[in-house]
């Protein structure tokens, strides 16, 4: 699971919906891996603009990396060689740190999913489903 | 495919970079095609989802065997839409488990303690929808306004049995979306159709 699913998805339990505290879940006991991807520096200013990033600071904090700029970077010019590094940290972060294993807990109803072979399991128990 | 590419380039999408979702994805491969074939045009990030453990697992496999390196895309267990947040996904595609049955089959018990189910165990859970195969796609079509961000669009796959002409003309769904066939055709003895569902 890529660092960047996790500012997409939340608690799927229904009564967690009117919550913010269902996303972003609590990333715990992760166990990360680095999976090389292509580097388009584009792709990544452009996905700036749909990222919540106090969402991606709580999570990249969960998981030891407090880095990250504040505030969200606005208006990337990807073909600036000074935005470079900025870009590729970003990339190296979102799109190549993979979580193979780990907990994911809602803030509001304190479930736990699992993420087990880098894949998030959502499903619920029948009483909750 | 070349045919059916030119309107979704012209389809301005919520955000820049678009998210595709695929439900019950299966073994990944229609979303593995879209992804690898530049079916948009442009470069998206690709969620699926599926009941299914070994079909979450398939998609890694399907996708690593693709240009895995270029492709943005992590396979989701969860039912459905379940568990992503709401307004995110510009392009949802979905082949329902659409064949007419008594019933929808329950999921496998996978508690974390017993993680035990065979893959037979799963496969009633891609084909039989229940009540004219509508029952998962009805489930679906309720949700898909909250799902989709704005201007999204959904592709559905709908059979003969589950008759669409019927589905498509819901007051509730021509409220909320503008719906229109793009494919219909003879498969085998099934006559498959895909609708696309433009939110309004």
């Amino acid at each position: 699971m890529k660092l960047l699913t996790t500012n997409f998805v939340k608690c799927a339990v229904k009564a967690c919906d009117s919550s913010a505290d269902s996303f972003p879940l609590k990333y715990e006991d992760v166990q990360l891996v680095q999976e090389e991807q292509d580097f388009n520096p584009e792709f990544i200013a452009n996905m700036l603009e749909r990222l919540d990033w106090a969402a991606l600071l709580k999570v990249a904090a969960d998981l030891g990396n407090t880095s990250l700029p504040s505030h969200k970077p606005d208006d990337v010019d990807p073909t600036l060689t000074e935005n470079e590094p900025l870009l590729r940290d970003l990339h190296s972060l979102l799109l190549e740190t993979q979580i193979t294993e780990g907990k994911m807990v809602c803030g509001n109803c304190q479930h736990v999913y699992h993420i087990k072979n880098s894949i998030p399991n959502f499903l619920l128990p029948p009483h909750l489903a | 495919m070349e045919e059916q590419s030119p309107f979704l380039v012209a389809h301005k999408f919520a955000f820049k970079v678009p998210t595709v979702l695929e439900i019950g994805t299966g073994s990944g491969i229609i979303t593995t095609f879209i992804a690898v074939n530049d079916i948009l045009g442009q470069k998206a990030v690709f969620f699926t989802t599926d009941l299914n453990p070994f079909a979450c697992q398939c998609v890694k496999e399907t996708v690593a065997h693709n240009q895995s390196q270029s492709v943005t895309l992590d396979p989701i267990q969860t039912n459905l839409a379940s568990s992503l947040r709401d307004h995110q996904v510009d392009i949802l595609v979905f082949n329902p488990p659409y064949v007419p049955a008594e019933e929808v089959p329950a999921v496998p018990c996978q508690t974390q303690a017993s993680n035990e189910s065979t893959e037979d165990d799963w496969l009633d859970l891609a084909l039989l929808g229940g009540h004219q195969g509508m029952v998962v796609t009805n489930v679906l079509l309720d949700q898909l306004h909250n799902v989709l961000s704005a201007n999204g669009i959904a592709y559905i796959l709908f059979c003969a049995s589950n008759v669409p002409e019927e589905v498509v003309v819901r007051p509730d769904l021509t409220a909320r979306f503008d719906i229109s066939l793009m494919e219909k055709r003879k498969c085998g003895w099934e006559v498959l159709s895909v609708y696309r569902f433009v939110k309004k």
